[in-house]
């Protein structure tokens, strides 16, 4: 299965300034670990140290927010798209 | 500096009014003519009652973009070409500063701008009553947040 990765501008120093790559994985999970293997580094920018998609980071499937999927375990098909893009937050 | 329209100012204050006591957000989306105000959902008081302990503040001094939201501002970037020109977001009776919240958050979990070529507008309100909005983004050199001046696209 191959999927288009998104990847948010801050992190794509790790992707030679690639906007979009391609990686390969049956659920978000093993995404992140194809494109690990790929970009080292990654992984712990989107993963904490439990190996949870951290606070601030939204993963989506297509449009879909995966939190309200099936969080890392969502499957993902040919041609499927994932977003990771960082939450917007801020208060006073 | 800052340009906004007239129109863009008036939405984003109706907006900060009509969300008062909480904070509002949302998006300016801009294609180099026209300007495009995206009111968000602020998820704080949802994620703050679920789970206190992670999210200690309501939405009347913190917001969190609702996710469903910011993905629609990214497609509408993708689909029409327009780029994100701004976030705004309210404080409800305080100053428009940016907080340091605000600068923490603008920067979770990388410790780097995520959005370092996007302006951040904070407006002020003290009951419904607009105070003052300003504008705040990344400065390379200094590696931090200073403010930029506002000025009303189309005035010479
Ligand atoms: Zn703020």
């Amino acid at each position: 299965m191959a999927a288009t990765v998104r990847i948010p501008t801050p992190l794509r120093k790790l992707t030679n300034d690639k906007a979009e790559v391609e990686a390969e994985g049956s659920n978000i999970e093993s995404i992140i670990e194809n494109l690990e293997a790929n970009y080292a580094g990654i992984k712990e920018r989107i993963c904490d140290e439990a190996g949870n998609i951290r606070r601030f980071v939204n993963i989506y499937l297509n449009d879909e927010d995966i939190r309200f999927l099936d969080g890392k375990t969502t499957a993902v098909n040919d041609g499927d798209e994932v977003s990771i893009i960082p939450a917007i937050a801020g208060g006073r | 500096m800052l340009e906004l329209r007239h129109d863009t100012t008036s939405e984003i204050y109706a907006h900060a009014m009509e969300e008062f006591p909480n904070e509002c957000c949302g998006a300016i989306m801009a294609d180099g003519v026209r300007e495009f105000v995206r009111r968000c959902r602020n998820v704080q008081n949802e994620r703050h009652a679920e789970d206190p302990e992670t999210y200690p503040r309501d939405a009347r001094t913190a917001y969190l973009m609702d996710p469903d939201d910011l993905i629609k501002i990214h497609r509408e970037v993708d689909t029409e070409g327009r780029k994100i020109k701004a976030f705004y977001h309210s404080h409800p009776n305080e100053d428009a500063y940016f907080s340091a919240k605000d600068k923490s958050d603008a920067t979770e979990p990388w410790g780097i701008p995520n959005y370092p070529d996007t302006v951040y507008v904070v407006i002020s309100l003290y009951d419904r009553q607009i105070n003052v909005a300003r504008a705040f983004s990344w400065d390379e050199s200094t590696e931090d947040f200073v403010e930029v001046p506002i000025g009303v696209a189309g005035d010479m």
